[in-house]
């Protein structure tokens, strides 16, 4: 394309430069605070941040709620995905734009809803309590349930969307093709979808894993201080105790699991082939 | 490029002849409610100081750590601050001690607020009742054990301890099982075999208002300057007088080290605290007032943390009490309750 690799090397710099300054650098200085400390170089931040029975607990559920908002996005993704696939282009176009609504309204806004949808006044406990379920409201916000819910629906977009678009490029016989030679669906989707769609869903899982992840209104306004995640942590350690050492070793702990994620369902991805 | 040269010459003639006049005060300030500072104290004091006011707003940690990381060439003169975090900065010795002969006011104070943190590193400009906020439909309250008390349970929310109203929290429910001091190890954990009941542990006292208006929480401990919220409420919430009192705290007005601006900062400083100005910050329910001689109305008193007899009942938290023990409160806070 370029009469030189100069030429390319050139029309790239200013955005590495761009990238360099205001982001690798200021982060790569940040990120270093955790292994340094007055002796020079060493892990004693991590191995403090783990020795606390509190941290590991936060980064087991925040691992945990990790996978299973991921997890759960696939199963309902791939559902949603294969049966936009499936509609007219007319129609298709209208479902993903819906798909995509949610993306364009502020996280903010979107958490406070499940506030107003689980609250002990909110549509589910009316609910609970008209059917006769419960005497009593429960108890769903400030749990982990609240914030799983609150996180699912924040990323499931994201994996539909990368989903649907590798489902999009299986050519159109392959399916019937399989059915026709006796497959049934469990064996279409385990055999012929999954491999065929291996590389939307490793870019959906890392998306959503990381952002579950790293997501910080949600956890913090549907889990509150009692149930911590990570980012949340995070930002206590920097806001209330002006700990950058623990924040640091907080945000490469982050930025780890997010690399591990990816690699991870690259790894399976490529196993299955 | 003679007229060129006479221009630029000019220009910096009169740019250097503005600097001159300029004089600039900054202040570091919470952040909340800068529209009605404005118009009480910024306006009025820039009008007869002839000054500029610059001001930084955040939460504590991040203009302490402002504070700190300049302190060989301080960028804010004065900041206010709660006296804790001022008695923080006192011991780094990032503060100057006031000079009372500057501030014409200081005898008009409560005696609590002239010399809070010792040294006169600090001076209080006001100070907050805290309290239990409570659903009088649903719930009677009238000690700060009710809030542990099982006909609460599941209703309840608490004030996190990384906040300032955590340790008055700790302090009050202390109290209210008879000992005193500042070792709190009995109180946290039994609110850490409470911690199921409790249906949160809020940091901001907006949150607070709006769980309450929800429905989420029928009880909580918060500071006074944020009964407006729930007062006009169509919830009936009422504002308790436990048997052990009301905790309190001050805010403080400090002084930063070496920052070249200290006769301005005086000058403010005492214009804060006159009767005056502390009344108009009064009426606009901002703060309350730490100046003894501010009378203001019933309906505004109501609002605020206001009085000789209320202000000499409340349960102060030494600032040398928090800091000496913060960092054991959240350890076993984080531990047990949290968990």
């Amino acid at each position: 394309m370029f009469s030189s690799t100069r030429e390319g090397l050139a029309l790239a710099l200013p955005a590495a430069i761009f990238a360099l300054l205001l982001f690798i650098l200021p982060v790569g200085i940040l990120l270093s605070e955790a292994f340094q400390s007055d002796d020079g170089w060493t892990l004693k931040g991590y191995i403090d941040f783990f020795s606390k029975p509190l941290n590991q607990k936060v980064f087991l559920r925040t691992l945990k709620l990790g996978v299973l908002v991921a997890g759960t996005a696939a199963i309902i993704g791939y559902a949603a995905a294969f049966s936009i696939t499936n509609l007219s282009p007319k129609a298709r176009g209208r479902v993903f734009g819906l798909v995509i609504l949610p993306l364009m309204i502020s996280p903010v806004a979107r958490t406070y809803a499940w506030i107003v949808i689980l609250g002990r006044t909110g549509i589910v406990n009316d609910t609970i309590v008209g059917l006769g379920l419960s005497d009593t409201p429960i108890r769903l916000l400030f749990t982990e349930t609240a914030v799983f819910l609150g996180l699912l629906q924040l990323f499931m977009p994201l994996m539909i969307i990368s989903l649907l678009s590798a489902m999009e490029n299986i050519p159109r016989d392959v399916i019937p093709a399989a059915r026709v030679l006796g497959a049934n669906w469990f064996q279409v989707f385990f055999k012929v979808i999954l491999p065929l769609t291996k590389e939307g869903l490793v870019v959906g899982g890392t998306l959503v894993f990381t952002g579950a992840l790293t997501a910080y209104i949600t956890p913090a306004i549907l889990g509150g201080s009692k149930v911590l995640m990570l980012e949340t942590l995070l930002y206590q350690r920097v806001n209330v105790a002006n700990d950058f050492v623990s924040a640091s070793v907080i945000a490469m702990i982050l930025i780890v699991m997010s690399f591990t994620a990816n690699l991870l369902l690259k790894r399976i991805a490529t196993a299955r082939k | 490029m003679k007229n060129l040269i006479s221009l630029s010459a000019m220009c910096c003639a009169l740019a250097t002849s503005a600097f001159a006049q300029e004089k600039t005060l900054t202040i570091s300030t919470y952040s909340f409610a800068q529209d009605a500072y404005k118009a009480a104290l910024y306006d009025p004091f820039e009008a007869i100081c002839d000054c500029n006011l610059v001001i930084e707003t955040g939460n504590s940690v991040e203009r302490m750590s402002k504070i700190e990381a300049n302190a060989a060439d301080p960028v804010i003169d004065m900041a206010v601050i709660s006296s804790q975090d001022a008695l923080a900065l006192s011991r780094k010795d990032l503060l100057s001690p006031l000079d009372l002969a500057q501030l014409s006011n200081h005898s008009k104070l409560y005696p609590a607020a002239q010399d809070p943190i010792g040294g006169n590193m600090a001076v209080g400009y006001t100070f907050y009742a805290s309290s239990i906020v409570y659903r009088t439909d649903l719930v009677e309250i009238n000690s700060w054990a009710d809030l542990l008390d099982d006909k609460l349970a599941g209703n309840v929310s608490l004030p996190n301890i990384t906040g300032t109203q955590g340790p008055l929290t700790l302090m009050m429910l202390n109290k209210a099982a008879g000992n005193e001091g500042t070792d709190f190890t009995s109180v946290i954990s039994d609110i850490g075999t409470h911690a199921d009941d409790i249906v949160t542990f809020y940091s901001r006292s907006s949150e607070l208002a709006q769980l309450m208006n929800q429905e989420e929480v029928i009880a909580a401990p918060v500071g006074r300057f944020a009964w407006s919220r729930f007062k006009s409420s169509p919830l009936p919430f009422a504002w308790a007088e436990p048997k052990e009192g009301q905790a309190g705290g001050m805010n403080v007005m400090i002084m930063t080290k070496g920052n070249g601006n200290e006769e301005l900062a005086h000058m403010f400083m005492n214009y804060w605290l006159s009767t005056e100005v502390q009344t108009r910050v009064a009426e606009a329910l901002i703060d309350s007032p730490a100046n003894s001689e501010v009378v203001v109305s019933d309906e505004v008193a109501d609002n605020l943390t206001y009085g000789a007899d209320l202000i000499n009942s409340l349960s102060i938290l030494s600032p040398a009490g928090i800091i000496d023990n913060r960092e054991a409160w959240v350890e076993q806070w984080n531990t047990e309750v949290i968990r």
